[in-house]
Order: C-alpha cells, then structure tokens, then sequence
C-alpha cells in the first residue's frame, strides 16, 4: 500500500529525515552547522566554488565532515547548460565521494528558474554515468515523467522561486506529478514556512529540500528546528489520512431516476 | 497458482465495511486513492447514488466538457479456438462460423465511413487459422486508410505483433481482462492460450510498449464479486497510468447477460450496482474517458450519457459484418440498444451533448 | 613556471606536482578538485601527474549552495 514506507529511499540510500537542508546564505558556518544539527537532516546540498587563497576558511569540506550521518548532494549551480553540469557533477562526485547530485541549471542569473531542456540532457546522462540524480525543475508533470524514465531518483518540482519565499504557488502542478510519479517527489526552493513544509508533505511529497527560509531567519537555528518538526507533521498527516472536505451538494432534479 | 503482483493485489481494500459517514468522505475525496474507491463501491454507498451522480456529473462535465464520443465496433470473424464458458462464439458452440473476405471488409469499412464514423473497433476472437494476424494486419491497413481511428479488440499478441499492427496504422486496443479473480479466470477459461492469465493481463503493457497509443481496459462484469474486479481493474488502470504516461487509457464496464449458449451469470450485476461502479470509477479516475456499449439498453444508457460515461458505441451490430448488408445469424451478445446513429445523435443532443465522432487524426501516424 | 590558476596569472615555483601546487596555495588536497586544461584530474592520478608551463587550471572547492 502506497505511503507505508517510513524512510525516504533514493537510490538505495534510506534516510530518516524528509528534510533537505541548503547550506547557502547563512551568516557563519557555525550557525550554518549549527542549523544541520538542528534540523536532524541526514542529506544537505553543497555548491562548488573556485577556491579562494585569501579566504580558506570558507572551505565547508572540513566542518560538514566532522557531522556524522549527513551525507553531502553537490548541486550544479554556476552552470548554463547540460554540459557544464555534466562535468560540475563530475567535480563534485570527486569531491565529495559522494554518488548524489541535484541538477540545477538556471541560465537566468536573475529569476533563477530552471532551464528544463538542459536539466533534461544533464539528467539523463548523470543517471546513465551512475549518479542519484535528483533534478531541480520546473513544477511539470511531464518533464518529470521524462526525467523518471532516463532514471532519476527523484524529482524536485519547485514550490516558487529559489529565495522567494512565494510558498507553494504550484500546488495544483505538483499535485498531478505525485499522482502519477513512481519516484519520490521533492518540493525544492520557494518555501517560507514550516506549515507550507507541511502542506507539501500532506500532499504527498517525499520530502521538502529547504535552504533561504532558515538561513534567512531571524534565528536560522530555531528555524531549522521549526522545518523539522513542519516536515514531520505533514508527513504524519499524510500517513493520517486527511479528512477530506465536505462532500457535494445534492442535484436539485434527480439524476438517478431512469435507473431501475 | 502464481500470486497478483502488488501493484494489483486488491485484497488489501477488500475486507472493510465502510460507514455512511466515510462515503459522505470519499465522494469529497481531494486525491482518490484505493481506499476512495473501496467506499464508493461499498454497500454503504448504495444509499449516495444520488450524489454519487452529481458529483460524476461535475467531472465528466469539467473534464470533457458536453460531449460525448463515438465509436463503432466491426466483427471481422466469429471463428474462435476460445472456451470462455460464457461466450456465444466459443469453439464448442453450434454456431454458423464466418469471417469477412477483405473486399468485404472494405465494403463494411465504407459503410461505417459513410455512417460518419472516425473510430472503428476491428473484433476477432481467439487467434485461429480464419482470422490471423496477418488477416488482421490486412484489416487493420483497411481501416487505416480510411477510418481516422483503428482500435482493435482480438487475441493477446507479442510485442513485435503489436508493433506490426500499430505500423500499419492501428492505434487502440482493447482487451478486457475479464476477471481479476484468478480461480474465477482459470474456471471461465476452459482451454487454449486464453488460459494464461498473466500473458492477458500483460497484453496492454505490450501493446503500449509495442507502439499502441490507446489502451482500453475493462472487467466482464458479473464472472466474479464485482469489487474484486473493479479495485483490480482500477489499480492495473493506475499501474499503466504511471508506466506509460503518454498511453491515453479507456474504462469499459461491460455487463455479461444471458448470451447465446445460455451462461448464467454467477455474479449479476444489476443497474443500480452497474451505475454505482461507474460514477465511483468516474470520481476516482476523473480524466480517463469511461465507455458504455450498446451491450446495455437505451433508457440506462441515455441516463448515464455525461454522468460518467463519456464514450460511446451505436448502431453497433455484433453479427460478423453487417453494415453493408443484413447479416442474419447470431451474434457474440444481443444488442440491448438497437437506435439507429440518428436518433441516438437527437437523444444526446436533446441533453444538451455534443456527438464526437473524430477525436483523433490519422495524420499523427508515422505510417500508414 | 608559469601557469593560469582560477582565471588569474600564477607563477609556480615548486616542482610541477599537484600536492606543491596545492600547499603554495594553501588548500587542503582532500577538501580540492582540479581540472587541467578543461580535464578534470583525478585525486588518484595526483601522485604522478605534472603540470605544463601555460596550463589552465581551476582549483575548486565546496561552498555553502541550495
């Protein structure tokens, strides 16, 4: 029966949590670390930078290392096309040791959305070459039957905006690639709340990858604690079984009377 | 005997009484699942036709709008190495055997053009040496070039049989499972390769696999417990729905009566129990057209004509030809619902319903 | 010798290994990735791989991202 499983599967791995955590944009890595730990997530993104000689403390290799059972996703942001997110992946694996990546190509480097064609060809290739591949897209429901088909481990739909805090505005889109999705649906940027963490859970998403909206918090600690615990009520919700709303108003001229 | 996959199962669904309260629920039910279907076909939800209705109505009516689309089914042979005990063309049954010379098949298929036809369903029996898959490859290309739609409804093939049929033109099957219930299925089926049920029940995978574009499924209401049927039949709708997206998938739920040969069936199911399975298939599959054939009589058809069902056979004759000239002898079933295309067209449109005769162009075929 | 690291021009004054290039820079070799002339090069080739006078390197590094 569909929903039993507790433990979010991708490809292979099983984790605990259905909190993704983003660790950009945070003041300090100690509050950034600090965030992690309180969000109980088991899986974080990573981006790859040049490395700068006059700031070597902004590496995150050594304090992400030191948090046991947090598995690293290098992402592919920078890259305009499939691929440079090809070979980003390729850094990224040799970076990490780690066989996850998120694909993210966003040409526009204002609104960021997602380049759907690129993401596609990057997909496809990265799921042949043996990554777990989880693309960051546009909330379609037929790009992410495609991305299924060439084999990626989940799909990541996005709620609104990277950064925008505009919640779920493709809820009706990502209700439609749930109901037909044999891989697990991630709701991946825009979110603002943990209630909308909630919803999406309620709807059926496998788990919600979160990055602005607790490293912009006032206090991103407490906040990742808050997406915890918004994360896990949906998903207890869902497992629940919501009441649905009120049922239909009855014809006012029988409909059923020629039957016999 | 061989276990149901899980993703088919529906024994999970099936032991539960639901109350009033839960099918007041399911009927507002966001997203419909197993469990929303299990309460709509509930004994409980007898008492909701009405708003079963209603609500089946609103779907319908969102989703296709006020139309509905026809289609007319051609036997091609009532040769049969088949023994379904409750088929009146099985291979043991007295009956006067014929299958159409091709001149005679294009004859019937300029006839149903010439009625305003654009879908066509080509029916055989089990695979015999009358109506092979070469005799069906040769109908299929007849058809194709004048018939905008060409379903099929015959034997289980291969893939690359499939394939050979969809390249020459063929773009629906049909094929019924007949019934979900495993011992039910092995007593209905008395010989032959009919006998496999797994090798059916896979067929409209192959024929998707194979190039098809529509897959029609359905469940020969009354062989077994109706709910069975129906929750298997929905999850194998669901299971090919997520295999393959692109597929456009019809329900037909055809209701077995007293065929030719005098097969009794064990399960009946009665208008009441017939309208009910519909609307509760309409509100749990809200895009997937649900088709009702002339096997059913005029008054339950006009009834349900947008309130669920939204395709829909006439004029239909289930003698091996016809169209062209009378055929006399028996056909596979009796036709409950004799109109003509004319007054069946005046009926729908006296509802406010549009008929839709071409849903489909021929010209998105890469061969022909 | 001299070689372009991170778009900028750089002169090396080691022996051409990964690991003294690395140390000049101060990065950490387990924390760092390279590409050599658009190829990536593998940790596991480190050992025995030269640099070339002229070569174009990108020397990266994770940073925090969504």
């Amino acid at each position: 029966m569909k929903d039993e499983q507790t433990s979010l599967k991708l490809g292979g791995h099983e984790f605990k949590s259905r909190l993704i955590l983003g660790t950009g944009k945070f003041s300090d890595i100690e509050t950034m670390v600090r965030a992690i730990e309180a969000s109980g997530t088991e899986l974080v993104t990573v981006a790859l930078r040049r490395f700068n000689r006059d700031k070597p403390s902004d590496d995150l290799c050594a304090p992400l290392a030191k948090l046991k059972n947090v598995k690293l996703m290098p992402n592919t942001s920078g890259a305009m096309n499939s691929k440079e997110a090809v070979r980003a992946a390729q850094l990224g694996r040799e970076l990490s040791g780690s066989p996850f990546v998120k694909v993210e190509i966003h040409p526009n480097p204002h609104h960021l959305m997602p380049d759907a064609i690129e993401t596609y060809l990057a997909a496809k290739e990265l799921a042949a070459d043996g990554f777990i591949v989880l693309p960051y897209i546009p909330a379609d429901p037929v790009l992410a039957k495609k991305l299924e088909d060439v084999g990626c481990a989940a799909v990541m739909p996005l709620g609104a905006a990277i950064g925008s805090g505009g919640g779920l505005s493709t809820a009706d889109m990502i209700q439609l690639i749930i109901r037909d999705s044999n891989i697990p649906v991630i709701v991946d940027a825009g979110l603002r709340a943990p209630s909308e963490a909630a919803r999406a859970m309620e709807m059926g998403c496998a788990a919600v990858l979160v990055n602005s909206a607790i490293a912009a918090a006032k206090n991103p600690v407490a906040m990742a604690r808050a997406f915890a615990l918004g994360v896990e009520t949906g998903y207890a919700a869902r497992q629940a079984g919501l009441m649905p709303k009120s049922a239909v108003a009855v014809a006012t001229s029988p409909l059923t009377s020629f039957l016999k | 005997m061989q276990t149901l996959p899980d993703w088919l199962n529906p024994e999970p669904w099936l032991n539960r009484t639901f109350s009033a309260s839960e099918v007041r629920q399911a009927l507002g039910a966001e997203s419909p699942d197993e469990t929303t279907l299990a309460a709509l076909l509930s004994p409980a939800a007898a008492d909701f036709l009405e708003p079963m209705a209603a609500r089946a109505q609103a779907l319908t009516r969102r989703h296709f709008g006020r139309t509905v689309q026809l289609y007319i089914p051609l036997y091609l042979s009532s040769w049969c190495s088949g023994g379904c005990a409750y088929c009146g063309f099985a291979a043991d049954r007295q009956t006067d055997r014929h299958a159409l010379a091709l001149a005679a098949v294009e004859k019937e298929i300029d006839a149903i053009k010439a009625m305003g036809f654009e879908e066509i369903l080509l029916l055989t029996g089990e695979r015999c040496a009358q109506a092979d898959l070469d005799y069906l490859r040769e109908c299929v290309h007849l058809a194709a070039q004048k018939i905008h739609n060409v379903a099929i409804e015959v034997f289980p093939m291969a893939e690359a049989e499939y394939r050979s049929l969809a390249e020459t033109g063929g773009t629906g099957v049909t094929l019924y499972q007949e019934t979900y219930h495993q011992e039910t299925y092995d007593r209905m089926h008395r010989w032959g390769p009919k006998k496999d049920f797994f090798q059916r029940l896979d067929a409209p995978t192959r024929a998707l696999a194979g190039g098809f574009r529509f897959a029609g499924l359905g469940a020969l209401l009354g062989l077994a417990d109706p709910r069975y049927d129906m929750l298997a039949l929905y999850r194998h709708v669901r299971h090919l729905q997520k295999t393959f997206w692109r597929a456009g998938l019809t329900v037909s739920f055809p209701r077995i009566r007293h065929e030719a040969g005098g097969f009794i069936p064990p399960h009946p199911v009665d208008e009441k129990m017939l309208s009910q399975i519909i609307f509760a298939f309409r509100i749990c599959l809200p895009d997937v057209p649900l088709v009702l054939s002339t096997r059913e009589g005029a008054a339950f058809r006009d009834g349900m004509a947008g309130l669920g069902i939204n395709k829909m056979s006439i004029a239909s004759k289930t003698t091996v030809g016809g169209y062209s000239d009378k055929g006399s002898e028996e056909g596979q079933f009796d036709i409950s619902d004799d109109r003509g295309l004319d007054e069946f067209c005046a009926m729908l449109r006296g509802k406010k319903l549009e008929p839709v005769f071409k849903n489909w162009d021929g010209v998105y075929r890469l061969t022909a | 010798m001299f070689l372009t690291v991170n778009d900028e021009n750089y002169e090396h004054h080691g022996d051409g290994t990964v690991a003294a290039l690395l140390t000049e820079l101060g990065a950490t070799p387990e924390h760092t990735a390279l590409t050599v002339n658009g190829e990536l090069v593998f940790s596991k080739d480190w050992k025995v791989f030269k640099f070339n006078g002229g070569d174009t390197v990108e020397v990266l590094t994770f940073v925090g991202g969504g």
